[in-house]
């Protein structure tokens, strides 16, 4: 016992290389990382999504209108949120949703809740005259009746939206 | 260690006459402490591994035949229909039969089936009850992408090198559908 205490007394490990490859990956993983926008902060909206085995195409980052569908955790409601992704096109749908005089509309928000067809149409509309390159994403919670994934795909063909993206997850 | 030792006493030595005008040769054994770099930097990075997620959502491209006022005839011998049940139990039949009840796995290979046989003729209709949950619409639809490959190579043994896809989505009608898979 106290013959090998001893030998560890001026015991030096060398830490350079353990050192380098801590410093690599922590360089990689902060600039890999993504953090949370301020219209994801906002909601409290939890979306589990459906999971498929097949598709392999990313999200795509511009261009975007996406439709979240799921339950508020506090109010407990089903409801739509649209939000858009491109800069400019936040700012111009909110000037558009600010002359519709939507409901809950201010100079912060991002994302918009919408509870009913008409408004949804509304929204819609919208999107597409601010930006007609825009794809739509609909990110819905699996757990939810198709009724709302229905409606939504009625509006978007009414308004000429017929491609649109399910948003999902990787089955492991 | 020891030899390093030696030579930076070697070094002060010659240098004394000098009066110490390069001030490099003090570093030659130099040693920093690391640790509370080592600390800090492990820190941050357990804080960036615990927060990134690796998983970016995917995304599944639907296509659906805008809305047109008057109806598309299509012949009802190349449609094949899939219904959605409220309680989650999926049916499919071809043209005027009557509807049987399917997994998932099998529904997949009675699709790839079908439109090998009909030569990409055939027309996939889904009509799922708004009662049922938008998962399971999912995964069927993944069951017929994931049909896909298996069609085009069935098309490719029989000479066809071309794939034209036509589905559509269609809503449920609660009278008409519901009465076609009702007690099965």
């Amino acid at each position: 016992m106290l013959k090998i205490k001893k030998k560890r007394l001026g015991f030096v490990l060398d830490m350079t290389p353990l050192v380098d490859i801590t410093f690599l990956l922590l360089t990689f993983f902060m600039f890999t990382a993504k953090f949370k926008s301020d219209s994801e902060n906002q909601q409290k909206v939890e979306i589990k999504r459906p999971r498929t085995t097949v598709d392999t195409a990313k999200l795509a980052e511009r261009d975007l209108v996406i439709i979240k569908v799921g339950v508020d955790s506090v109010l407990k409601d089903t409801a739509y949120y649209v939000s858009m992704i491109n800069e400019q096109d936040i700012i111009n749908l909110r000037r558009a949703m600010t002359t519709l005089k939507f409901p809950g509309v201010d100079e912060k928000s991002v994302s918009y809740k919408v509870m009913d067809t008409v408004q949804l149409a509304q929204i819609i509309e919208q999107a597409r005259l601010v930006n007609p390159r825009a794809s739509f994403a609909i990110d819905a919670d699996k757990r939810l009746r198709y009724e709302w994934i229905e409606t939504a795909i009625d509006e978007m063909r009414k308004k000429k939206a017929t491609t649109f993206n399910f948003v999902t997850e990787k089955k492991m | 260690m020891a030899g390093g030792g030696g030579d930076l006493g070697g070094g002060k030595s010659a240098r004394r006459g000098k009066k110490g005008k390069r001030k490099a040769k003090k570093r030659l054994g130099f040693r920093l402490d690391m640790t509370p770099l080592v600390d800090i930097t492990f820190l941050l990075l357990t804080f960036f591994m615990l927060t990134t997620s690796m998983i970016t959502p995917q995304t599944m491209e639907m296509n659906v035949p805008p809305e047109i006022d008057e109806p598309v005839e299509v012949k009802e011998s190349e449609l094949l229909t899939i219904r959605i049940r409220e309680d989650g139990i999926i049916f499919a039949n071809m043209a005027k039969d009557n509807p049987e009840k399917f997994t998932l796995k099998t529904l997949q290979k009675y699709v790839a089936d079908k439109n090998v046989a009909l030569q990409n003729r055939c027309i996939v209709v889904l009509k799922s009850s708004p009662n049922a949950s938008y998962g399971l619409v999912v995964s069927v639809l993944d069951a017929l992408n994931a049909a896909e490959p298996e069609i085009l190579q069935g098309l490719k043994a029989a000479g066809i090198n071309e794939r034209k896809r036509k589905f559509t989505v269609s809503p449920f009608d609660k009278v008409e559908d519901e009465e076609r898979i009702k007690g099965l």
